[in-house]
């Protein structure tokens, strides 16, 4: 167990160091292959561990890392069924990705680097996922936010992917940050930073720390999965290459937070504050998402506003106690959305690199694209037994079933918000696929957000005219798409509901959670009917406003600029510009002013003066020795005059 | 087995021999800065192996106190009492290595920088080592108080000599600064000097004799200000920094890797050798105030620091920030804080000195500092670019290189005495990381704003950066062997001002 661990990690790591080290020498299949390989080769020892994995977890300590006093951190691995599950999602989804980019980054000559990374990453996931302390948890959260920024910004010549990359790092350890505050103090509290030791040990201290504690937890977690506040970064991320944003902003890294909560829980569960809390942040994520997705223009941009949304809803399962649901549907959402994003990479390089969906059409006549992009759109949308329909319906069940007005509230956004879901899901598909191939009589740009700037690393081509427009692609960009359109088709199998049958991922995850509470049959059907109609409805919506005639309609009124509420959720409710105007202004001009006013200004200036002071004092005493008698005369006598005086009174 | 050389006084006056070797060619170049490294590279043989016996226990203790691997005493100035006293812990095991290390550093990076007077820069840099060394080995007051002012001179040379800019200024000012400081740090030195004498009647200067005095609270207090004082100008804290970023910027490449990486450590360790241990009481009186100042400048600084336009201005304030850690964790003196102050001392000392040298790289090849001058360096120097952003990353405390092992440690020391310093500082983490990634998008990304004819590192550069390089990985992946070096030191030294383990 202890060699296919260490292999686990230590072949993404060696991937990229080789090709970090040498990749520039390799031939560029080589440098593929190997990173490939590496993720691959990964998988494959999870696939051994998972063979030797029998109902107890296993602890590994590979190495020695912080050890100081009683403070020690090793690189302790933990393999539990919730690691084991993920584990066994990312080196799969990541292997799956992999090979697309081999394809979508074929004409890139920043190959290396990119490999390298995307590598690198892999491994710092694999260290968040399997650490068994905080601190090496750490690691890997912060390893995951530095290869984020470096494959955000990886078309560095731009200023605005740049930007967004530099965005990204630094919203996110923001909450990193309240991740950090919480380990020293569980250190303080408990003298432990190992996972499982503090898990058995929530009961010790007060509620009221407990609850401090969680909310800490959340806000680490709402940095890294881009949940209401610090959700600003996801969007703007979608300027890096399409695999990345397939990756890390999609399947992996963003879920990392709810990875943080569900494993925590057992120590944080203890205070319904804090799950409240959870629930809340979760609920209005997933609606603020939803929101937002409904008025985007570029491909990309609505992925990744229903990814925040997707994880909002996990956040909420987390949040109602259900580490099983919320894992379910973080293993399937993974599924559908890499597949999503995947496909949108195959649509967006088909057309030129177009990413705006109100530029696009008659994409149906490509089924290699199609039929898997609408089995994820599919499972985003819940349609009944996807495995989007089942992950998300555990979820709003196992809300519903906390009962109560706070979590009856919180059922009732995530109902609305599966048919906004449902809504912005088939607008996608028909605005995308339905419809004549379009050639737009308006110029690039537009108001979509980072449409203009990001893919353009190779150059664009003029608009393009019907027939000849449609580039195809390699196979290595479709094959990658079956695969995860059936995982994610069927995806529900992993867990079917109590009444239709065995919950593989329930029964799996049992030693984790604790015995799992199922709705009764009956009260399970009725919210499976209350979903069935959400989606139904979104859907009928979407028919109404976006298929046929109507199509065209929107496409010409997309032209004018967007006004009320289409722009306010267009630019997601306006929080950029808040942030902008509240924190990042204020912060910029302060620090200017700190620098030359107080540092150079007061604290600098004023030993200037002391000095100059000082100078001239000198130099007044100067004058008294002028070597005039009579000014000796004078000082002479002055001081006799003072000593007889201090004589005099001074001493009685 | 090699306990019967004075090891310890090699170490210390080995560069010396140096400049004494240096004189007969003083006019050839090519031979002065070969002798020169050739010395460097002899002393930090000589750390390198010490540090390796050390580790392995081969160092056996004859007479020394505990937790000294190595100790020379010796009669120096038989009316004052003063002795020539050196001893060796882990925590000044460290140092001296760091120390040889920089040094070293500081000589290549001016191999090609530095055409004028080369042999006296040379032998500048070699007197500063031996000051350097001998305050990380001195155990008797008047003996340190020597060495503190012997490095401090060749560093105003430094500046004023081959400096850029304001460089007189600039010199002078470092020079004051420090030595207004250093005089009171005299007059302390003599209070407690004359203090034990009074007590006991043995008149000595020798830190082992003078921990136990009896110091009354007042007297204390005023005794300890006067060094916190001095050493927190060398620090520097707030509001004593402003000749850093000066000096720092008019300095060249070699004078700010030295003053970054080395004499900024020497305020942390006289505060952590004599400082707290001599006035245990007055000390405990003034933590609020350290603490306070250690905050301040770790925000300030790191807040001051995203304005700037010059790099080496900016690295400089960053310096101020990560200080401000190393001056939490002393504040706090508990075993965990206090070794990850001295592994932070390290890892500043290595990565900072880094970002200096690369800054002088750059400096050499275009003639400008600029931050808006550069740009799209990735592409063009890709070497160079890497080394850049990986120390770049250290800097800002990124997980698995080494600045994070001391900021984290200090923090989780901190946190046990001193929570709400320690939640601040940790949101203080931030702010390091926007100037940062500022200064890595505007030097390494976007496109080229000035046509630069920049070559990337020679092999000569590429070598010292990239061993830096795998100190950085090192420390930041395997700490272990360095803070088992210091579990000796800092249980001794917390237990002695009853800070419990």
């Amino acid at each position: 167990m202890k060699l296919y661990l260490t292999l686990i990690l230590l072949l993404p790591l060696l991937g990229a160091v080789t090709n970090a080290l040498v990749g520039r020498k390799l031939p560029r299949r080589l440098v593929e292959t190997i990173a490939c390989g590496a993720v691959w080769g990964s998988f494959a020892a999870v696939v051994g561990a998972l063979a030797l994995y029998s109902s107890t977890p296993v602890t590994v300590e590979l190495a020695s890392w912080l050890s100081d006093f009683n403070f020690k951190a090793p690189i302790t691995l933990y393999l539990d069924p919730l690691s084991l599950s993920l584990t066994l999602m990312i080196t799969f989804v990541c292997g799956l990705i992999h090979l697309y980019a081999v394809a979508y980054m074929a004409d890139d000559p920043g190959y290396v680097r990119f490999f390298v990374l995307l590598n690198l990453f892999v491994c710092a996931m694999l260290v968040l996922v399997l650490a068994e302390n905080l601190p090496l948890l750490y690691l890997g959260w912060e390893g995951v936010g530095f290869c984020s920024y470096a494959l955000i910004g990886f078309w560095y010549k731009e200023t605005k992917n740049a930007d967004a990359g530099r965005k990204a790092f630094i919203t996110t350890r923001i909450g990193d940050t309240a991740l950090g505050i919480a380990i020293i103090w569980l250190f303080q509290l408990f003298g432990t930073v190992s996972i499982t030791e503090l898990n058995r040990m929530g009961f010790l201290v007060p509620a009221g720390v407990v609850t401090t504690l969680g909310i800490l937890f959340l806000i680490g977690a709402m940095g890294k999965s881009a949940q209401v506040p610090l959700m600003v970064w996801l969007p703007d991320a979608m300027a890096g290459p399409t695999p990345v944003s397939a990756l890390i902003h999609a399947a992996t890294m963003v879920t990392a937070g709810v990875y943080l909560l569900a494993r925590m829980l057992p120590l944080i569960g203890g205070s319904g504050t804090a799950l409240a809390a959870i629930a809340i942040t979760g609920g209005v994520t997933a609606f603020f998402g939803a929101s937002c997705a409904l008025a985007q223009r570029d491909l990309k941009r609505v992925l990744a506003y229903s990814t925040i949304s997707q994880i909002g809803y996990m956040v909420l399962g987390v949040g109602a106690g259900a580490v099983t649901a919320a894992t379910f549907h973080l293993l399937v959402h993974a599924f559908f959305k890499a597949l999503l994003f995947l496909g949108a990479g195959c649509v967006i390089t088909a057309l030129h690199h177009e990413q705006d969906i109100f530029r696009m059409g008659g994409l149906r006549d490509r089924p290699a694209i199609f039929y898997p992009f609408l089995t994820g759109a599919l499972c985003l949308a819940g349609v009944p037994l996807t495995g989007g329909f089942f992950s998300k319906d555990s979820i709003l069940a196992a809300v519903w079933e906390k009962g109560g007005a706070l979590y009856g509230g919180l059922y009732g956004v995530g109902l609305a918000t599966a048919v906004i879901t449902s809504l912005y899901t088939f607008r996608l598909l028909y605005l995308v696929f339905a419809g004549e191939p379009y050639a737009p009589p308006f110029e690039k740009g537009g108001t979509g957000g980072i449409s203009a700037s990001a893919d353009k690393q190779i150059p664009l081509n003029p608009p393009f005219t019907k027939g000849e427009a449609i580039r195809s692609l390699p196979r290595l960009m479709e094959l990658p798409l079956i695969p995860l359109a059936l995982l994610g088709l069927g995806g529900g199998l992993l867990n079917l509901p109590a009444f239709l049958g065995h919950g593989l991922l329930t029964d799996l995850l049992t030693p984790v959670t604790g015995p799992v509470h199922h709705p009764a049959a009956g009260t399970e059907l009725l919210l499976q009917g209350a979903a069935t109609i959400a989606c139904l409805a979104g859907f009928l919506v979407a028919r109404v406003r976006y298929a046929g005639t109507a199509r065209q309609s929107r496409i010409s009124e997309a032209t004018r600029e967007p006004s009320g509420l289409t722009a306010f959720l267009l630019h997601g409710w306006y929080v950029d510009h808040l942030y902008r105007a509240l924190i990042i202004r204020p912060y910029e001009r302060l620090a200017g002013f700190l620098w030359q006013r107080v540092d150079e200004g007061i604290i600098d200036d004023s030993l200037d003066r002391f000095a100059d002071l000082l100078g001239r004092t000198g130099q007044g005493l100067g004058r008294w020795t002028s070597g005039r008698v009579s000014v000796y005369l004078l000082s002479l006598a002055a001081g006799a005059a003072l000593l007889v005086g201090y004589l005099a009174w001074g001493l009685p | 087995m090699m306990a019967g050389y004075p090891l310890l006084t090699i170490l210390v006056f080995l560069p010396l021999t140096g400049v004494l070797c240096l004189l007969p060619l003083w006019q050839r170049q090519e031979w002065t800065r070969r002798i020169a490294l050739l010395f460097g590279l002899a002393d930090l043989t000589l750390a390198g192996w010490l540090t390796l016996a050390a580790g392995s226990a081969r160092l056996l203790p004859g007479n020394s106190p505990p937790g000294f691997f190595l100790f020379e005493d010796l009669p120096w100035i038989g009316r004052l009492g003063a002795r020539y006293t050196l001893g060796l812990d882990g925590i000044s095991l460290l140092m001296v290595l760091l120390t040889a290390f920089v040094t070293l550093v500081g000589m290549v990076v001016s191999w090609n920088a530095i055409r004028e007077r080369s042999a006296l820069h040379y032998a500048l840099l070699l007197v500063m080592e031996s000051g350097i060394m001998g305050v990380f080995l001195a155990l008797d007051l008047f003996l340190f108080y020597l060495f503190w002012e012997v490095m401090l001179i060749p560093m105003f040379f430094l500046i004023g000599i081959w400096g850029h800019g304001r460089r007189v200024y600039s010199a002078i000012k470092f020079f004051l600064y420090t030595l207004a400081g250093s005089l009171l740090m005299l007059l302390a030195i003599i209070g407690i000097y004359l203090l034990h004498g009074s007590q006991t009647g043995q008149y000595t200067f020798g830190l082992m004799s003078l921990t136990g005095t009896a110091i009354p609270a007042q007297a204390g207090i005023w005794l300890f200000a006067a060094f916190l004082l001095a050493f927190a100008i060398k620090f520097p804290l707030f509001p004593l920094h402003t000749w850093l970023p000066d000096a720092h910027t008019d300095a060249p490449t070699a004078g700010s890797v030295i003053l970054a990486g080395l004499l900024l450590k020497t305020g942390a360790y006289g505060l952590i050798r004599f400082g707290y241990p001599l006035f245990p009481d007055a000390a405990k009186t003034l933590t609020p105030l350290l603490t306070g100042v250690a905050v301040i400048g770790i925000l300030y600084a790191s807040w001051v620091a995203f304005a700037q336009t010059d790099m080496k201005r900016l690295v400089a304030y960053s310096s101020v920030g990560h200080m401000g850690f190393v001056a939490l964790g002393i504040a706090a003196w508990t075993p965990v804080a206090l070794s990850g102050a001295v592994m932070q001392m390290v890892n500043h000392g290595v990565t900072t000195a880094a970002l200096f040298a690369l800054v002088g790289m750059l400096d050499e090849r275009s003639g400008t500092r600029e931050v808006a001058a550069y740009g799209g360096l990735w592409g063009k120097v890709p070497l160079l670019s890497g080394l850049f952003l990986l120390f770049a990353m250290a800097s800002a405390g990124l997980p698995g290189l080494n600045n994070f092992v001391g900021e984290f440690l200090i923090l989780t020391g901190t946190f046990r005495v001193q929570p709400l310093a320690a939640v601040l500082a940790f949101l203080g983490i931030v702010l390091p990381l926007a100037y940062t990634v500022k200064l890595l998008q505007e030097v390494l990304f976007q496109h080229e704003r000035r046509p630069l004819a920049l070559p990337d590192l020679s092999l000569r550069e590429g070598t010292i950066l990239t061993v830096m390089a795998l100190i950085d990985l090192y420390l930041g992946l395997h700490p272990k062997p360095l803070l088992d070096l210091l579990n000796v030191p800092v249980a001794l030294l917390t237990g002695l001002t009853g800070g419990a383990p």
